[in-house]
């Protein structure tokens, strides 16, 4: 057995289960969805495609249940689309199933070449599109379609104002960033010569002249770029706080007065290159800040996307859809096949299944009797059923998630309070310093220029550098050394939290367990044709267990004759029933067995599948969703180095507590709705635990929002991984202990560091304010400080994982 | 000599301020929005693209004054 490539999505399978084509026999298919949009690619004449994505793998299409159609319609029309100057329609969309930029270049590709469409631009930092179409042409559902046929789908989002103006701020602080990069490069050109010149000899002149170019670009720099600075020290000052925007402001300032006197007529030097160095390089750093707000902008934004658009009530037997909050307590709600519910009510149907994976996390859907609580945001997996809605949709789980997940990525950033609360001490304690510096020293000298060089050398030496580095330089080579092991820190932050963990919660499927049911157990052997029969079975319906079956078959038997059955019925939370040349079939589970009276004693503590031939039971399958392998490894290492581990679980007790037991998990929590995990989070943080949460679906996005540091496997779903703050890509538990390791070491290299460079300014602050150093020398030291702090960070690296 | 200098720093400074004048206008367009994109966007620089431009500008021109003739009529219909 061969591992091969499947040739549309990349991943990579065993060659037995792969679909093969005599005509082309060196390429490999996963499913039908990827050797479908493989041949339309290639009809299309877009096979240049597959060239461009290089190594890069893509999600297989997944057929959307949802109606295109539903984009044709008035309500949302009127919420979504806006008309342009020139008479076209618009909309915002977000793109899902975006891997690579030959994703983005295939989508824009195929909606440019299709007729009706003006402008299609995907963004791919983060996959939202803009699409202008002319609608006498072409419809939105038609281009949904389009999107959907190539294997992505595509919902719509209201541009929030935040958004607006977050993209406007990253524009606006891109520009000054670069703008100040480019004085920056250019100043260090000019001061190659300038430097150059001290020591070789320069004439007066040409050091004037130096001095003029230096000037030109130092004042671009610190009054555009420089900016937000004053901006910030001004509002500052306005509600009487003292912030590092006033230090780094007042300190680039001060530089640039003294130089602007040297340049035109005193002694001494000029210092034009500091003021564009301290701008530019605290500039970068809020560039990054702002970037941060925006992403959290933009998750926020595909959080919503996900949010149904409307529902049908039925009002006396008349179907009418309504938006969302038009549904009041009491309507009677319909839902589709595929359908989401869009508000919390209670079922009036005898029986109905629902998909509830985006509350529990658990795979199998959820039968559901008359009177039972159907939640908002879980998919109906059955029939067309009707429920009373019993909460209307700002009160309805969904809403709650979605409003308590924007709520929390705006006050995430407490870290950050803390630096700042640090900075305004530093800046305040530096200011008081060079002020005392500038009085003692004209007391002293009674000389206006001496005094003011000195107070310089002070602001300089003291300027970020070396402790602004201590952190930053540790964190940026802890990080580089992490995403090498393919873990993926979103904020160097997060190092330090982790360093300091006390408590990690883990959630059981897909973290601790593989998340996919496997068959354990075979009850006996099958004859060929008995084979046939049961894998036609199994390939008919898209349930977990149908699909585990499927592929255990594929697994186990070489060769599997192909027979078509006939009259293929689903039968609710029970399985499936067809009939094959005059016989019945059944496949389901032992609810089946009774409904047919069929007697078999089948108590097990697993998910059983029962396969039966005119009341004959042929075989019997126990299936289980195995423990990764490197669980209990991990668990035991948290514990011994004296961290709590609990488990979290939307799952039943019994299986929580035999997975829990199987991987040395002492405090377990089953049962529990999304909201209860996050409360969880917040009651171990409020007893002054320092929280890492270990989650991987959309049931846990909220409680990942609510720990200090949140953890995501890659194979995640899109919310988990938005939501996280370190991405584990390879899915390995291993891979939580390394990034553990790895922020450890860092976070004591960043303690070394800050020791270095406090040393540094206990050393050199009282040597500046003595008049010992020029500010040249000043300039020189704080470079000389910084590369003490590099050189020690380079030494992370050093340690064996 | 002073001359000299004073022309290369002039020279200099006029190529780099150009440069910065053109970025300035590229990134207030918006061509540096989606910095992966940006990045990503090179590799795949080619005529064919070259030419998808120039088709995806005629097909805008055509269907723009398809809508002005559209509006046009329906007023005088109207």
């Amino acid at each position: 057995m061969s591992i091969v490539k499947c040739t549309h999505c990349q991943l990579e399978f065993d060659e037995t289960v792969m679909i093969t084509e005599e005509k082309s026999p060196d390429v490999y298919f996963c499913c039908n969805g990827c050797q479908g949009v493989y041949h339309l690619l290639k009809d299309d004449g877009l096979d240049s495609f597959y060239e461009k994505m290089g190594n890069a793998t893509i999600a297989p299409p997944v057929e959307s249940d949802d109606n295109a159609e539903n984009f044709d319609l008035e309500s949302f029309k009127q919420r979504y689309i806006k008309t342009t100057a020139e008479g076209f329609s618009k909309v915002d969309l977000v793109i899902e199933g975006i891997h690579c930029a030959a994703c983005v270049w295939l989508n824009e590709k195929v909606l440019d070449s299709t007729d009706g469409i003006l402008e299609a631009n995907i963004n791919f930092t983060n996959n939202k599109a803009k699409i202008i179409w002319d609608e006498d042409t072409i419809k939105l559902s038609e281009i949904i379609e389009k999107i959907r046929s190539i294997g992505y789908n595509a919902y719509p989002y209201e541009q929030s104002a935040e958004d607006v103006k977050a993209s406007s701020a990253q524009r606006d602080y891109f520009l000054r960033m670069s703008v100040a990069v480019f004085g920056s490069m250019n100043i260090m050109m000019i001061g190659v010569a300038k430097y150059a010149g001290y020591f070789s000899g320069i004439k007066p002149e040409n050091l004037h002249l130096v001095h003029m170019a230096e000037f030109l670009f130092a004042t671009i720099v610190l009054f555009y770029s420089g900016w937000i600075f004053f901006r910030g020290a001004y509002y500052g000052l306005k509600n009487k706080i003292i912030n590092m925007d006033l230090l780094v402001s007042g300190g680039a300032l001060i530089t640039y007065i003294y130089s602007m006197t040297v340049l035109f007529g005193a002694n001494g030097h000029s210092y034009f290159d500091s003021v564009t160095m301290i701008i530019t390089f605290v500039l970068v750093g809020k560039y990054l800040e702002v970037l941060g707000k925006k992403s959290a902008v933009d998750t926020m934004d595909k959080i919503k996307s996900q949010v149904p658009l409307e529902a049908t009530i039925v009002e006396e037997g008349v179907k009418r859809v309504v938006s969302l909050d038009e549904i009041v307590v009491g309507d009677i709600i319909e839902v589709k096949n595929g359908e989401k519910a869009s508000v919390d009510g209670k079922s009036i149907v005898k029986e109905s299944i629902y998909d509830e994976s985006s509350l529990s996390g658990e795979s199998l859907p959820v039968e559901k009797q008359e009177g039972d609580m159907i939640y908002s945001g879980t998919i109906n997996s059955g029939m067309v059923m009707r429920y009373r809605a019993t909460k209307n949709y700002a009160n309805s789980t969904l809403s709650t998630m979605v409003n308590l997940l924007e709520d929390s990525l705006a006050s995430k950033p407490k870290i950050e309070e803390m630096t700042n609360e640090l900075s305004k001490y530093f800046s305040l304690t530096i200011i008081l310093l060079s002020i005392v510096t500038y009085i003692g020293w004209y007391l002293y000298s009674g000389d206006l220029e001496k005094a003011l060089i000195i107070t310089i050398a002070v602001i300089v030496i003291a300027c970020p550098c070396a402790l602004a580095l201590a952190t930053p330089i540790a964190s940026l080579i802890g990080i580089s050394w992490a995403t090498e092991r393919g873990l993926l820190f979103k904020e160097a932050k997060f190092i330090e939290t982790f360093a300091k963990v006390t408590t990690v919660v883990v959630d059981k499927t897909g973290t601790i367990t593989e998340g996919n049911l496997t068959v354990k157990k075979q009850s006996q052997e099958l004859n060929p044709q008995d084979l046939a029969l049961l894998y036609a079975m199994a390939d008919s319906s898209t349930h977990p267990v149908s699909r585990a079956i499927k592929k255990y078959l594929e697994q186990e038997y070489e060769k599997i004759e192909i027979v078509e059955l006939e009259k293929i019925e689903q039968l609710g939370g029970r399985g499936l029933k067809a009939e094959y040349k005059g016989q019945t079939i059944l496949g389901g589970n032992s609810k089946l067995l009774d409904e047919h009276y069929i007697e078999l004693d089948s108590k097990s503590d697993y998910t059983i599948y029962h396969f039966v031939i005119d009341v004959r039971v042929v075989a019997s399958f126990e299936l289980e969703d195995s423990i990764k392998k490197d669980a209990r490894e991990m668990i035991n290492y948290f514990q011994k180095i004296g961290v709590e581990v609990i488990m979290a679980t939307g799952d039943h007790e019994k299986v929580s507590k035999k997975v829990a037991d199987e991987v040395g998990i002492k405090t377990l929590y089953f049962g529990m709705s999304p909201l209860e995990k996050a409360e969880l989070l917040t009651s171990l943080k409020e007893q002054d635990k320092i929280v890492v949460m270990v989650g991987d679906g959309i049931n846990d996005a909220l409680a990942l929002s609510k720990a200090d540091v949140a953890i995501a496997m890659g194979s995640g779903a899109d919310v988990a991984l938005a939501m996280s703050d370190v991405v584990v890509l390879n899915d390995s538990l291993k891979g939580i202990k390394e990034s553990f390791i790895i922020s450890r070491r860092t976070y004591t290299f960043i303690k070394q560091n800050l020791l270095l460079s406090l040393i540094y300014n206990m050393i050199t602050i009282p040597l500046a304010m003595a008049g010992f150093v020029i500010p040249l020398v000043a300039a020189l030291s704080m470079s000389l400080s910084s590369l003490i702090v590099v050189g020690n960070s380079m030494r992370i690296k050093t340690k064996e994982l | 000599m002073n001359a000299v200098l004073k022309l290369e720093l002039i020279v200099g400074l006029l190529a780099s301020f150009t440069m910065l004048t053109i970025f300035i206008w590229s990134v207030k367009k918006g061509g540096f929005d989606d910095s992966k994109k940006m990045m990503d966007g090179m590799l795949f620089d080619s005529e064919e693209d070259l030419q998808d431009a120039v088709n995806r500008e005629n097909k805008q021109k055509a269907l723009k004054e398809k809508k002005l003739k559209d509006i046009k009529k329906a007023k005088e219909e109207g």
